[in-house]
């Protein structure tokens, strides 16, 4: 996160009446909130995030409003006022002060419930205001002190205030603030406010309704997070004239920190994982670097970017990218090095994200407010250009049916290829390099190994799981999203403790003769759409934050929250199975307490009496409940 | 990862593809019963253990050389460990070692031909360890989650549902600084290492890191032999402090965090270290007129969050945090559920077992049930003819038999419905909470604090962006006045251009056909 508003970056704007606006902000141009008036985007450029915003009045001799920062006593200044008048000023002399009883309330009657009915049947306020609304559209047009003079003026003419009591004063002030004040807040802008915002003032179903708590679960029972430094294959230092044979192989015990994902959120999920793993925003790392120096980062971006018009695409762009971070892989000398070929494989070997979509090209749309683009050919620098694959489900599953993949790389001899118009060269290695990208991200996610699974889909879970599970390694976390409970409680089922029972049991006709690697790459049957000794701990759950008002004497929760659904969460980790058949052991004295009891002290017993033991067992280990 | 190998990465953060030894990893025993074990590679015997270190559970016996250099996730077999010798092996050493009772004689034999086995295996003298026929658990590698449900409990511990909803508000990421006050059982501390973790701390780099003060002498230390055996120094701060009085700064140096996290008694006592200026305390000037430094980061704003239970710490906290500059101020409180799926047998067919509800499925089950016991009852009552009764005497006591047995067996109606064939599809799919929810665990205040903003500051973003060259370019919404305008110039401007390009047009034309006929 910056520590300025820089130029043409995405920030949210909160308004006073609570809606919030998701600019850029363009230096030179005018910035517009509505009814709450307009200024130069240079008076915010430069300035600090979070704090209040005031748009003054014009002076005479200029034809813009100018801003001013709200300091914080400022805007407690009526909280302050009531914590005074309570007579609890120090924070330590906090009294249940639910009905305060001094001479600013002396309405107020002992019950206070009783007060509150009465104050709103008895005051409706369009009828005691004395202002017409002329007048206050005329007050408005005239200097008025960024609204608060309407606000007083609002007040003053009021004819009934002084029958308000406290509360309903409190809120009536409140509600002329948010029409009237002249004041708005930037935030920088982050997963969590772009998913609030997205929530709250756009279309919740883009994101599937995913809600801040949700979101943060994913997360961390996707066990989301850095992946370790770079590492990047050696450049195979293919010539023009070599095909697959030349392209870089698959290292697995250089892939590390990776995760899969499967989103149709259009890239808030992507988005929020990338911010876990620090991969989300440009120049994190600029900030950690010169952290004085504002200008520099502008500076080295133009070059960057004139760097990559220099060179070529794709490729080079990720070149320039490792320029500026702060350690690079040593196997990577920089600037020195030549021209890079057309295979080599611009993508970290660890801290990725492997998206898998189910349309041709993946939906990523959100990640444009961190200034990528998924299909843009000629990005410039961005840490997800090189962390992040994605690939369709056809690539991944049958990948020879696919184009790009199976199309094998066009060659040309250095003479012919000299030959050619540049139009025509660069096109050669453009495919040339679109392939060896293709190949790589497709090899290496069918590799498998990936440190966990995170998902919210649309697609049924179980479809998903049944090919992805394979690719999980040992211990990786599943966390699978739903906006609704029911998908994820079918696939919680085929992990039932007598599915597991029966499928441990050996008893089964269609595992017969099955390979261990048969089992993990279990195709699903009807009765069992999913192995269900793959995953452990397989848990549903939901939160839900509820937000409360505190003010003094008036703490309660909100009375309204964003209803609909709820949003679940799937959580399990990647188990490997032993091989053959694994009895279980607890205390099983239920069912055949004869047998049973017995059975941990001979060894040597009849398979039915094994089987007997193990059912019971399994179930109550698995319900965590000894029986 | 080669160039930061030399550190050992904590498990928590990058466990490898199989177990190692002197690690920690986490035992499920069952789905909710987790334990933690530092895998210990031993030579030879160990605590009276042929196989070297043992864990014992209830389900079974496990040597840890069963337990490393497997894939994590594995399935683990119980193994055979003589539990029982061991015992009386030591009391006996314990009373009179040198003399060899005849009646251990047979475990002495036993104990012989391990060795023999040891030594025909070849282990470096540590009994190999053999399958049990039952018994079972898996290894997992550690995580913050697993490690909160698992860990042994100091003080209330910080859940997951409130751990990831805070660092996810506190804009926790990857080379972000976190001061956590109260490090308590060390779950958050877990949790927020995870989330700012970028790399162990190297030279001429500024890493992610978790400061982290500990009040109780006896917690600290504990915590500080955690965070060793999890690999985490370097990346957790430990110190022993109370921060109402001594505050946050790192021998007198600002750790430049950018997210807090206050889990103490009384955040209000501690807020006043957190200003970007020197406070005032309670209206009084702190004595002590050294230099104060902000523990926070000066160029970034500031997140903090209090966990506190009580609704009163809130009211104390939040007017501190106004009175201190803080905005954004907003409570929540995270009501987490967790839910099981389970099968719901209801029915008269079904097969009586713990579960099962034996009562009718629909009223089409309780009508054909109720018509064949009004039957039978009919039959019974109607006096029969003597023929008939001749005849059919053998049947009608099979009948009556049938009447008196069926009631017991929860009166199956004749036509049996056809039976699922797996007991796992029976019945409807249904969830349930747990039998116990936590309603409350403590109540979130989330706080910002902008970055301090000086007269000099502001002249010089004035001068790098100086105003009033604004160009026409509007961003923003627009009244509706302007919007008006600007629409109806724009349309001008179109058919303006649109006439234009006509006249053009028609020039070109005509110019062509001039020159054809010509």
């Amino acid at each position: 996160m910056h520590s300025v508003i820089r130029p043409n970056s995405w920030v949210v704007i909160k308004l006073p009446s609570g809606v919030t606006k998701v600019l850029s902000i363009v230096p030179n141009t005018t910035i517009s909130l509505g009814k709450y008036g307009s200024f130069p985007a240079n008076l915010i450029l430069g300035r600090p995030y979070h704090v209040t915003y005031e748009i003054q009045d014009k002076r005479p001799d200029e034809s813009f409003s100018r801003l001013r920062i709200v300091p914080a006593s400022e805007l407690y200044e009526e909280v302050f006022a009531e914590e005074a008048a309570a007579g609890c000023s120090t924070p330590s002399a906090a009294e249940p002060a639910g009905v305060a009883t001094d001479g600013e309330l002396t309405l107020v009657d002992a019950e206070s419930g009783e007060i509150v009915t009465r104050s709103t049947e008895e005051l409706i306020e369009t009828a005691r205001q004395t202002l017409t609304q002329d007048e206050i559209e005329e007050l408005k047009r005239e200097g008025n002190n960024a609204g608060k003079d309407v606000i007083a003026k609002l007040l003053s003419s009021h004819t009934a205030l002084d029958q308000k009591t406290s509360f309903s004063l409190a809120k009536y002030k409140l509600l002329k603030q948010k029409k009237y004040i002249r004041r708005f807040q930037i935030l920088p802008m982050d997963v969590a406010t772009l998913a609030h915002w997205q929530l709250e003032e756009r279309e919740a179903s883009k994101i599937m309704d995913m809600r801040a708590e949700m979101l943060a679960l994913v997360g961390c029972w996707g066990n989301v997070h850095y992946g370790g430094e770079d590492v990047f294959l050696e450049d195979p230092k293919a010539a023009s004239d070599q095909g697959v044979e030349a392209c870089a192989k698959v290292q697995h015990d250089l892939l590390k920190g990776r995760w899969l994902v499967v989103d149709d959120t259009g890239g808030l999920l992507v988005a929020a994982m990338a911010e876990r793993m620090g991969i989300l925003n440009t120049d994190a790392d600029e900030d950690e670097v010169a952290p004085e120096a504002t200008d520099a980062p502008e500076v080295s971006r133009s070059t960057e970017s004139a760097a990559v018009k220099e060179e070529k695409q794709g490729v080079d762009t990720e070149m320039a990218d490792t320029t500026d971070a702060t350690a690079p892989p040593p196997e990577k000398p920089k600037l020195l090095k030549p021209r890079a070929s057309d295979f080599e494989i611009p993508f970290s070997q660890t801290n990725t994200i492997t998206v898998v979509h189910g349309a041709s090209q993946p939906n990523l749309s959100f990640l444009s407010y961190w200034d990528f683009d998924a299909v843009s050919p000629n990005h410039p620098p961005h840490p997800l250009l090189n962390h992040l694959l994605t690939l369709s489900w056809l690539q991944l599953l049958k990948p020879e049916l696919d184009t790009s993949y199976s199309t094998p790389p066009l060659t040309a001899t250095p003479e012919t290829l000299s030959s050619w118009k540049p139009s025509r060269r660069g096109n050669f290695h453009r495919k040339r390099r679109r392939f060896a990208r293709t190949r790589h991200i497709v090899d290496t996610t069918r590799a498998g190994g990936f440190n966990g699974l995170v998902c919210a889909s649309s697609m049924d879970p179980i479809s998903i799981l049944k090919h992805s599970l394979p690719l999980l390694a040992g211990g990786a976390p599943v966390a699978i999203y739903s906006p609704t409970l029911e998908p994820l409680a079918v696939l919680a089922d085929l992990f039932s403790v007598s599915r597991r029972t029966a499928w441990s049991s050996g008893s089964l006709p269609e595992l017969a003769g099955k390979s261990p690697e048969e089992l993990e790459n279990w195709q699903g049957s009807e009765n069992f759409p999913l192995n269900p000794l793959l995953l452990l701990g397989t848990s549903i759950q939901t939160s839900r934050a509820r937000r409360w008002q505190v003010l003094p004497g008036r703490t309660h929760p909100l009375m309204t929250e964003r209803g609909g659904t709820d949003g679940f969460i799937f959580t399990a980790w990647k188990a490997k199975p032993a091989e053959g058949k694994v009895a279980a052991r607890g205390r099983f004295k239920r069912k055949a307490d004869a047998v049973a009891g017995e059975g941990e002290a001979t060894p040597d017993l009849d398979p039915k009496r094994v089987k007997v033991e193990e059912n019971s067992a399994v179930e109550s280990e698995a319900t965590g409940t000894p029986a | 990862m080669e160039p930061t190998s030399r550190q050992k990465v904590s498990p928590f953060l990058d466990p490898g593809s199989i177990t190692k030894p002197n690690s920690l990893a986490v035992i499920q025993l069952s789905r909710d019963n987790f334990v933690p074990v530092y895998l210990k590679q031993v030579d030879g015997e160990h605590d009276g253990y042929a196989e070297g270190a043992v864990l014992n559970t209830r389900f079974g016996s496990f040597p840890h050389s069963t337990l490393i250099g497997v894939p994590w996730g594995s399935q683990i077999r119980a193994s055979k460990v003589d539990t029982g010798s061991r015992g009386r092996k030591r009391k006996r050493q314990g009373a009179d070692d040198a003399t060899e009772g005849a009646s251990s004689e047979a475990n002495e034999s036993n104990k012989n031909q391990k060795n023999d086995q040891a030594s025909a295996e070849g282990l470096n003298g540590t009994k190999q360890a053999v399958a049990d026929s039952s018994g079972f658990v898996h290894i997992l590698p550690p995580t913050p989650e697993i490690w909160t449900t698992s860990l042994p409990h100091r003080t209330q511990v910080v859940y997951t549902p409130d751990y990831s909803y805070v660092l996810y508000r506190l804009r926790a990421k990857p080379g972000s600084t976190i001061i956590e006050a109260g490090a308590g059982s060390g779950s958050f501390t877990h949790a927020s290492v995870r989330a700012v973790y970028n790399g162990y701390p190297a030279e001429g780099k500024r890493t992610g890191k978790v400061i982290s003060f500990e009040y109780n002498e006896d917690r600290y230390h504990k915590m500080q032999e955690e965070i060793g055996e999890h690999g985490l120094k370097g990346l957790v701060h430990l110190a022993h402090r109370n921060v109402y009085k001594d505050g946050f700064l790192l021998d007198g140096k600002s750790p430049e965090a950018d997210a807090v996290f206050l889990d103490l008694p009384a955040p209000w006592e501690a807020l006043h270290h957190l200003s970007r200026t020197k406070p005032k305390k309670d209206g009084e000037e702190q004595n002590g007129d050294a230099e104060w430094v902000s523990p926070l980061h000066p160029k970034k704003s500031a997140h903090l969050c209090t966990f506190s239970p009580c609704i009163e710490q809130v009211t104390k906290t939040v007017s501190a945090m106004r009175r201190l500059g803080w905005i954004d101020i907003e409570m929540v409180e995270i009501a987490n559920r967790k839910l099981h799926t389970l099968r719901d047998r209801v029915g008269l067919n079904l097969q009586i077992d713990r579960g099962v509800n034996n009562s009718p499925r629909d009223v089409e089950e309780a009508l054909t049930r109720l018509t064949e016991i009004e039957d039978r009852f009919r039959e019974n009552a109607r006096p029969r003819p003597a023929a008939e009764d001749t005849e059919m005497g053998e049947d009608d006591i099979s009948g009556e038999a049938e009447g008196v047995s069926k009631p017991a067996t929860n009166g199956k109606p004749k036509v049996e419905a056809p039976k699922p064939k797996f007991p796992w599809q029976d019945g409807r799919l249904i969830t349930r909470g747990e039998p116990e929810i936590k309603t409350h665990t403590s109540y979130l205040v989330f706080a910002t604090l902008p970055i301090e903003w000086s007269e000099e500051d502001e002249a010089a973003a004035t001068q790098k962006y100086p105003v009033g060259e604004e160009q026409k370019q509007v961003v923003g919404t627009l009244d509706r006045k302007s919007r008006k305008e600007e629409r109806r110039a724009e349309l001008q401007n179109k058919s303006g251009n649109r006439k234009a390009r006509k006249q053009e047009r028609d020039a070109k034309i005509a110019e062509a056909m001039t020159t054809t006929t010509a």
